[in-house]
Order: C-alpha cells, then structure tokens, then sequence
C-alpha cells in the first residue's frame, strides 16, 4: 500500500467562498495566508462576540471612541499581543505599530510576527481601523 | 467524543462532535484555532445545532403533563382530561347589619351587586363585595341583612356582544385575578333589552340538554378565563347581537384573610329603586374573612388533574376521595383518605 503524503502546512477555507477556477472547488487559504487570516480575525473580533467563548477577541474596536492621541496606543498594541498570544499559538509577535489618523478617523495597525514551525520569513500584517460611521 | 452521539445538547460537546468529524472528514487543518474562519464556520454550525437541540427539547417537555414547565401549557395539557384548575378565591367573611327608620311604604330593600364593606387588616384596606343582589324584607320600619356573605375584593363587569359572523369569537374576562365562584353571567336579548336570563357554571355536559342556560370556563393564558356557552345541542346556543354580561370578584387571594372590622360602603334601594339614605347600624362580624387562596399552582395541577380523571368524578376508591375532595374545598394541603377495610379491625359496610 503506498505511503500516503500527509501535509503538515495549515489549510483553512475562505469567507470569500468564490470558487476555483480550475478545480471548481471552494476557494482556499494556506500556511502564512491562513495563519494571517486568523490573525486578523482573532484581532477584528469584539469580545463577547463569539458564542459561549466571552473571552476571546480584543477591544480594538472601543478604542475609536477614545480620544485619538498617543494615550491609546500602547494599551492597543498590548491588547493585540494578549489576544495574539492567547489564541494563536502558531505565531509568536515581534512587534505591533499603531499610528493614528485623527483627521480621517483611522488607525493604522501593522502586526509583525514569526510562524512557528513554518519556514517562512517573518511577516507583517498591516490594515486600517475605521468605525463602520461617525 | 463520538460523532454518532446525538445526544449531546451542550454547545460545546457539538463544536467537539464537529471537530471530530472534519478531523476524521477533511483535508482542512484550521479548525482546531479559535482564529481560522473554519472555527467561525464550526461556531455557526454547533450554534444552530444547540438552538435546535434546545428547542426540540423544550418542546418535547411542554408537551407532556409530567415534563410541562409553562402554566399555559399545564392547564391545556390538564383540560384535555376535563380539569379546570382552580382559580384563586377570595376570603369570605360573614356579616349582619339592620338599616332603621325606613318609611312605611317600603316593602323590600336590595342590597346591590358590588361593594358592601371595606375591611381593615395590617392596616391595610380591602375591598369586601358581593357577587349579586340580595333583598330583604322590610318590617316595623327595619331591614335586617342577617348573615351575608361578603367576597374580599373588587366587583366588575365585562360585556360583550355576540357576533356570530365571527367564526372564532372568544369571550374572555380581561382580568387574572378572578375568584370563579363568583362569575355570574346574564344575557339580554339585545343592547336594548331589559330583561336577561340568568347562566349558570357547569362542570361537565352531564344532564345538560339543549336548552340548558349554561357555560363553561376555562383557564388560557396569562392566568385568565375563558367562557364557553352551548351550541344548541349540549347547552343553549347565543343568537347574533345577544348581549352577555359577565360579572365577576377580582381578589387579592390569601391577603385577604383575617378581616374582622367591616365598615358599610354598600348602595341599598328600595322596591322602587330609590336609594336608601336612611341610618344603618353598625356591621356585625360574624365570622372573620377566611379562605382566600391563591391561584392553584402548576405542581398541584399535575398532581391532581390525572387523579380526578382516573376518579371520573366519582367518589368510590380510597383515591377517588383524595382526587374529589381538592377540587371541593381547595383549601385543603393534604389529603389522606383509607377505606374500613384497611383499619384495625376492619368496619366493613
């Protein structure tokens, strides 16, 4: 019976759920770019907001309603680590920047990370917060 | 955990039944961070599933008499085998009073539906009434209302009009705290009849013919009453625009018990329906308010509704007795009933 190639790589789905071009199948996501993903999903989520589980995601999304100077960022950099460290155990955090964009109502997030057990370089995240209205 | 275990109802046991099966299933790996989006899919997934566990679950219990939680459901679950719970009752007090120096002419004096005296408890006032007239006979210039009995609480009445164009028309009594011994039911011709036949509660159809002036009641939601009148077959059935006249006692239950000091409040006329404004003396208390009771609870309804069933209403067994003797005086606690046959020594007969 031939050996079977198990991959040990992380595969997960794609919320998109736009089809492949080639296969027809579901649109997928792998290694870094699901690790990322998961990233940015543990970072976006309110917490409270996924059920039965009050202590996962972070309070990123309060801090539009503070005032914008540089009082926020270190308690929103630390806040991103914790949820990073609490519940992504494939990616250790090198470092998280938050600058702020008071005139246009933005932050600008960066989060820098090593993957464990995978060899690829280190990566960065970078996304924009905006409040959803003003 | 095992994926072939349906009985798992807590969120987290499906979320690991889920887990289990794409682990097994799937050539995707993400599932097991709380990050990856198939853990938002999977969260989604075991939340609709425990929703719809709970909910068949609920279901399946309020829809037996053993398992049912919600009053509304115990009461229909315990009418489908002909029992009507009881409804609070009001404490009654006995009372006596003479009115004097009436005029010659006067031959009867009535004692009008309604509030008769206020009573003080705790110092706390209650409301005592009447649920339908009372006349007396006037002699030697006095009136002497000896013995009545007065209900703790607030007299009302509700009317409706029957429409029989309206297939489903309900008529319930707008109020959850109604002592039902004390529903009395009239029914005019139209809005602009005078005279009205009186109806009577009924228990059950037995010995009730078609012409039979009866109704029965029936507790639905929100602890308020139903009544239900004949369909020209069993009981006298309504004619189109018949005006129906529920008068009823709404009580405070157990709170009013232990009234003793009762001052008049009541309206007296005469046979000409003058009001009678002449000197009353004091009310005497012959007996202090007792036996108001509250609403009888979900857990006696299930004790006692498959009992009277069983019973049928007669009193033959040792069971029929603790079945009947609740829905007779309700506020007894407990009932221990035994036939001679079980003493020492036995009395037979």
């Amino acid at each position: 019976m031939p050996l079977e190639n198990i991959s040990r790589g992380f595969k997960d789905i794609s919320l998109s759920f736009l089809r492949h071009p080639v296969t027809n199948d579901i649109g997928t996501l792998s290694n870094e770019d699901a690790i990322k993903r998961s990233v940015v999903n543990l970072v976006r989520t309110r917490v409270g907001e996924r059920f039965f589980n009050s202590l996962l995601g972070s309070k990123v999304e309060s801090y539009f309603f503070e005032l914008a100077n540089s009082d926020i960022v270190d308690p929103l950099q630390e806040e991103i680590k914790t949820v990073i460290s609490n519940f992504e155990p494939r990616v250790v955090v090198r470092d998280v920047n938050v600058a702020l964009y008071p005139e246009d109502n933005e932050l600008d997030v960066s989060i820098i990370y090593d993957i464990v057990g995978l060899a690829v370089p280190t990566q960065a995240i970078n996304f924009i917060l905006q409040p959803t209205r003003y | 955990m095992a994926f072939t275990d349906f009985t798992n109802l807590d969120f987290d046991q499906i979320r690991a039944s889920i887990k289990d099966y794409l682990r097994a299933n799937s050539t995707f790996t993400d599932f097991d961070f709380e990050g990856s989006n198939f853990s938002i899919l999977i969260d989604i997934l075991a939340y609709n599933s425990y929703l719809t566990a709970y909910n068949t679950n609920m279901v399946a219990n309020e829809a037996f008499l053993d398992s049912a939680t919600i009053r509304e459901n115990v009461v229909s679950l315990a009418r489908n085998i002909g029992f009507v719970p009881l409804s609070r009752r009001a404490a009654k007090a006995n009372i006596s009073f003479t009115v004097l120096g009436l005029n010659s002419s006067i031959q009867t004096i009535t004692l009008k539906a309604g509030i008769v005296c206020t009573g003080s408890l705790d110092n706390t006032s209650y409301i005592f009434s009447i649920p339908e007239d009372i006349t007396v006979g006037v002699s030697n210039g006095q009136a002497t209302f000896s013995e009545i009995e007065i209900y703790e609480g607030t007299y009302l009445t509700k009317t409706f009009t029957v429409d029989t164009s309206q297939p489903n028309q309900k008529y319930i009594i707008p109020n959850p705290y109604v002592d039902t011994s004390t529903i009395r039911v009239k029914v005019y011709n139209d809005a602009q009849s005078s005279t009205s036949e009186d109806y009577s509660s009924v228990n059950d159809i037995v010995g009730i013919s078609s012409t039979s002036q009866i109704f029965l009641i029936q507790e639905v939601s929100d602890e308020k009453y139903e009544l239900f009148f004949g369909d020209g077959i069993f009981g006298k059935k309504l004619s189109n625009n018949n005006q129906i006249v529920i008068s009823y006692i709404t009580t405070n239950g157990p709170a009013g018990n232990g009234a003793s000091n009762f001052v008049f409040s009541g309206i007296l006329r005469d046979n000409t329906d003058a009001i009678i404004t002449s000197s009353i003396t004091s009310v005497v208390t012959n007996t202090p308010s007792q036996n108001g009771d509250n609403l009888q609870s979900i857990e006696s309804v299930r004790y006692y509704a498959p009992r009277l069933y069983a019973s049928q209403r007669r009193a033959v067994t040792a069971g029929d007795y603790e079945a009947i003797l609740p829905s007779i005086y309700p506020n007894i606690e407990s009932v221990t009933a035994y036939g001679g046959e079980e003493m020492m020594p036995p009395q037979y007969g």
